[in-house]
């Protein structure tokens, strides 16, 4: 039992939750701008697909993978302060605004596909793995770089967490977005706020692009591929619930993982969604709802 | 609907028509087929379109995954045709009771949620489908069916070769009007006034006397439906089927059609459909990456021409009027 | 001394921990109009929410002409005589007058009639003409209601829920946002309707509701604090003090 326990399980749920804090933060971007901006962002897996093609590159190019780490959200933000500027603020404030914004992103995401098959081919590319070997925990091998996706990713989620939470720049962001007017009226620049908490939430997808790459590869259509693992997390953690997306990420992709000990894993997406479509039929708003508080 | 939407509505009717008319004549003398051929498909792709817009433009229910109903139709299709027995009017009338009863099962699941959740569980419905089609060997996994025979359909006075070009136009173009015009009576029926009612005010109605979901099923059957038919069309024109045809891409392009042509208005559906088909064709022959060209002129169409071509033609006519 | 229409038997709601209403028990006798008053935060609207359907209570009992509608939805009260209007108007906004009357009266036919053309349902046509009449809406019966001013946008509210001939007709502060002029008009109206239909009404307006009511029922912190003829609750020292707060 045990030994089952230590050479089958254990890997698949450190698999599960290597991957599941990368999910975790891809979902955060997404969950941040519909709780803080009543947007859905349909473009969000674009931009996990910019991050990887964008890490890939770079390291192409020489860089370290640290320092690919850091650029690369960087080098997103003006693409999503400016999505929201110039694109999403145009239609916010139709009375349709959640089917135009889904629209919208929708046209973005379109774009966004067949711009990378035109700049990075439409080949795949596995960059190497950055941390190389394995280390032995509780007497199972695991590689390390999975180890360390699921520690930074667990400091990276806590970091979020405490930043929309805990600072003054998160209040800031959080009074402009559940009073827009009192907030201006307040002196606070609405407008930058909303465009850069857009950029953060894209640039937590384009993030998690790069720390996946290694794991799955990169391809034009791999940001379609991956969005509605992103939706079903979101989904199920509740619209603009950190907390719920932590949860719901946890869950899905242990489901995933586990799953696949025993159904071939070209099922897992169909898992994934049944449990999606469960947990709404009896909590139709997710597990946790709101980000207004927390 | 006021009287310039009314009038906008029916001058794309006669729009229609006439480029029907002169497409068939256009064919008749030159024997080309390409366009016609085209065209059909535009028509096909247009009943999709059909669906899409009953849901969101009558309903206000944003489905992203009608494709499911589209392929579900198409897949049955050629499996009858192919595998069973090549007769048109079986294959339609198996696939719309098919489709119908696919789009019941699959309401319990789809409309438990409203508005954005609707919208992304009909997107993971259908990739959900999509992918299982495409994990199928039976079915033919990645590589779909191919091998559906040219059907005929037997009439009381002539039979209807559809291997001619002419014909299949003719016949889809006769199909979807009618799918087309049925819709079209619903809207002026008190159910059609329901449907208003759950768009523009939905907490009032059971208030009135009427429970919100009975009038949402019944529309998402009926959504079902003529996607399901419209896909049955797919395989006679094109003798295969693929799991794309379930992908998010045909969803979405068929959102951007009906947003194209107008949101309410069933008609801009179809012409939204063969608009985007000859856009697609013309920068198709310029550039390889249509999508980008496309994506961009939805987004344009989004932001400053939300109600579509049908939209701008009654502000036109309404300004025309007033002067 | 009529038997009473509609018994309400100590009703309780909560919400979470809060007591929205408590333990309140009232009858209605037909006809005529009985009013709900009380300061703000008294619970009347949950009160009223309770009576209409869109809430269940935790405790107690709601009688509808001895049929007992405690558990019913909105739809199903409705087929047992009770309708309700809204405080904040709650129309098809894209339809026209004459458009939501039809709609509000189509539950008169039969569901066939669903899926014929709309001339067909002559009933529900040649009641949203009578409405149109009654209600004094002629003038703008083919206006998008958006098009319409406030105070006939509220007489519309009130014009939709008598569509299907109820038997009880509860009011959500009909003169919500009225000027003086329309308030006296729809004061009369509702006068009028309440000789053919019993009128159970929310308002701030105490005026208002002491003109028109025969009987008033007065609540404050989720509790009934007093019932009677208007002069009597006007009078009433409890009722003054929950209003004005202690009085020396």
């Amino acid at each position: 039992m045990l030994e089952s326990l230590q050479y089958i399980y254990a890997p698949q749920i450190i698999n599960g939750l290597s991957i599941g804090v990368a999910v975790i933060l891809m979902a955060l971007g997404l969950t941040i701008i519909f709780g803080l901006l009543d947007v859905i962002n349909m473009s969000h897996g674009e931009f996990y697909a910019a991050g990887a093609f964008l890490g890939v590159s770079l390291m192409g190019l020489g860089i370290s993978f640290w320092w690919t780490l850091i650029i690369v959200p960087l080098l997103l933000v003006p693409f999503g302060y400016l999505m929201q500027e110039l694109l999403i603020k145009k239609v916010f404030h139709h009375k349709d605004r959640h089917i135009l914004t889904l629209l919208l992103t929708f046209g973005v995401a379109t774009i966004l596909e067949d711009l990378y098959k035109v700049i990075w081919g439409a080949n795949t590319a596995k960059p190497a793995t950055p941390i190389t070997g394995a280390s032995e925990v509780l007497g199972v091998m695991f590689p390390n770089y999975r180890l360390f996706l699921m520690m930074f990713g667990a400091l990276l989620i806590f970091a979020v967490w405490l930043l929309i939470y805990k600072t003054s720049i998160g209040s800031i962001v959080r009074a402009a977005t559940l009073d827009r007017n009192m907030s201006a009226s307040l002196g606070i620049p609405v407008n930058r706020v909303y465009a850069l908490t857009f950029a953060f939430g894209v640039a937590l997808a384009a993030l998690s692009g790069v720390l996946l790459a290694p794991i799955y590869s990169v391809f034009p259509t791999m940001g379609k591929d991956f969005i509605l693992m992103a939706f079903a997390v979101v989904i199920v953690g509740g619209l603009g619930s950190i907390k719920g997306a932590v949860i719901a990420g946890l869950l899905l992709t242990q489901l995933q993982s586990l799953s696949s000990l025993f159904i071939s894993p070209v099922w897992s997406d169909p898992i994934v969604f049944a449990v999606m479509v469960l947990v709404l039929m009896f909590k139709p708003s997710g597990l946790y709802a709101g980000m207004k508080n927390g | 609907m006021d009287k310039y939407q009314y009038q906008a509505v029916r001058i794309m009717e006669y729009v229609m028509l006439v480029a029907a008319i002169i497409l068939i004549i256009f064919g008749k003398i030159t024997g080309d087929t390409f366009f016609l051929r085209l065209a059909t498909e535009a028509l096909i792709f247009g009943g999709l379109a059909l669906s899409v817009d009953l849901l969101l433009g009558i309903v206000g229910l944003l489905s992203l995954g009608q494709a499911l109903y589209f392929g579900f139709g198409a897949y049955l299709s050629a499996l009858i045709l192919r595998d069973w027995v090549p007769s048109f009017w079986l294959c339609i009338l198996l696939v719309a009771i098919s489709s119908a009863i696919l789009g019941w099962v699959t309401s319990y699941i789809a409309l438990r949620s409203k508005g954005v959740y609707f919208a992304l569980i009909s997107f993971g419905l259908a990739q959900v489908f999509a992918k299982s089609i495409y994990n199928t060997r039976a079915l033919g996994a990645s590589d779909g069916m191919v091998g559906v025979p040219i059907v005929q359909i037997p009439l009381p006075f002539l039979t209807l070769n559809l291997g001619d070009a002419i014909t299949f136009f003719v016949v889809t173009f006769i199909l979807m009007s009618c799918i087309y015009f049925a819709l079209k009576y619903f809207l002026y029926t008190p159910l059609g006034r329901i449907w208003g009612g759950v768009r523009s005010n939905e907490s009032r109605l059971p208030y009135l006397g009427y429970n919100t979901q009975t009038p949402k099923r019944i529309a998402f059957i009926l959504a079902a439906i003529v996607a399901g038919v419209s896909g049955a069309l797919y395989p006679m024109l094109r003798g295969f089927v693929s799991p794309e045809l379930m992908y998010f891409s045909v969803s979405g392009n068929a959102v951007i059609t009906v947003v194209l042509g107008g949101v309410g208005t069933l008609i801009g559906s179809l012409f939204g459909s063969s608009l985007l088909m000859i856009l697609k064709s013309i920068i198709g022959t310029l550039t390889f990456h249509h999508h980008i060209v496309i994506g961009l002129l939805f987004i344009v169409v989004v932001i400053f021409a939300p109600k579509g071509i049908v939209g701008i033609l009654c502000t036109k006519l309404k300004e025309r009027a007033t002067r | 001394m009529s038997l009473p229409i509609l018994k309400a038997k100590n009703l309780s709601k909560n919400f979470g921990g809060l007591r929205a209403v408590a333990n309140v028990s009232f009858d209605v006798t037909p006809l005529g109009v009985t009013s709900i008053i009380g300061p703000n935060g008294a619970g009347k609207t949950t009160l009223f929410n309770l009576l209409s359907g869109l809430y269940i209570p935790d405790e107690g009992q709601l009688l509808l002409e001895d049929t007992d509608i405690t558990q019913l939805s909105p739809v199903q009260r409705l087929a047992c005589g009770m309708a309700r209007s809204f405080q904040i108007t709650n129309l098809f906004f894209d339809l026209t007058v004459e458009q939501n009357l039809q709609l509000a009266s189509q539950k008169l036919e039969s569901w066939t009639n669903l899926f014929y053309a709309t001339s067909k349902s002559k009933l529900a046509l040649k009641r949203a003409e009578e409405l149109i009449e009654e209600f004094k809406l002629e003038a703008k019966k083919d206006e998008p209601v958006a098009f319409l001013s406030h105070g006939e946008q509220r007489r519309l509210e009130i014009a939709v829920t008598m569509a299907l001939y109820p038997k009880i007709l509860l009011l959500d502060e009909p003169t919500q946002g009225m000027s003086q002029g329309d308030t006296h008009n729809t004061s009369e109206l509702i006068a009028e309707l309440s000789k053919t239909v019993t009128i159970l009404l929310i308002e701030h307006d105490v005026e208002l509701v002491m003109d028109l009511s025969k009987h008033v029922i007065v609540m404050a912190q989720g509790e009934k604090i007093a019932e009677g003829n208007p002069h009597d609750v006007r009078n009433n020292p409890i009722v003054q003090t929950a209003y004005f707060g202690e009085t020396e």
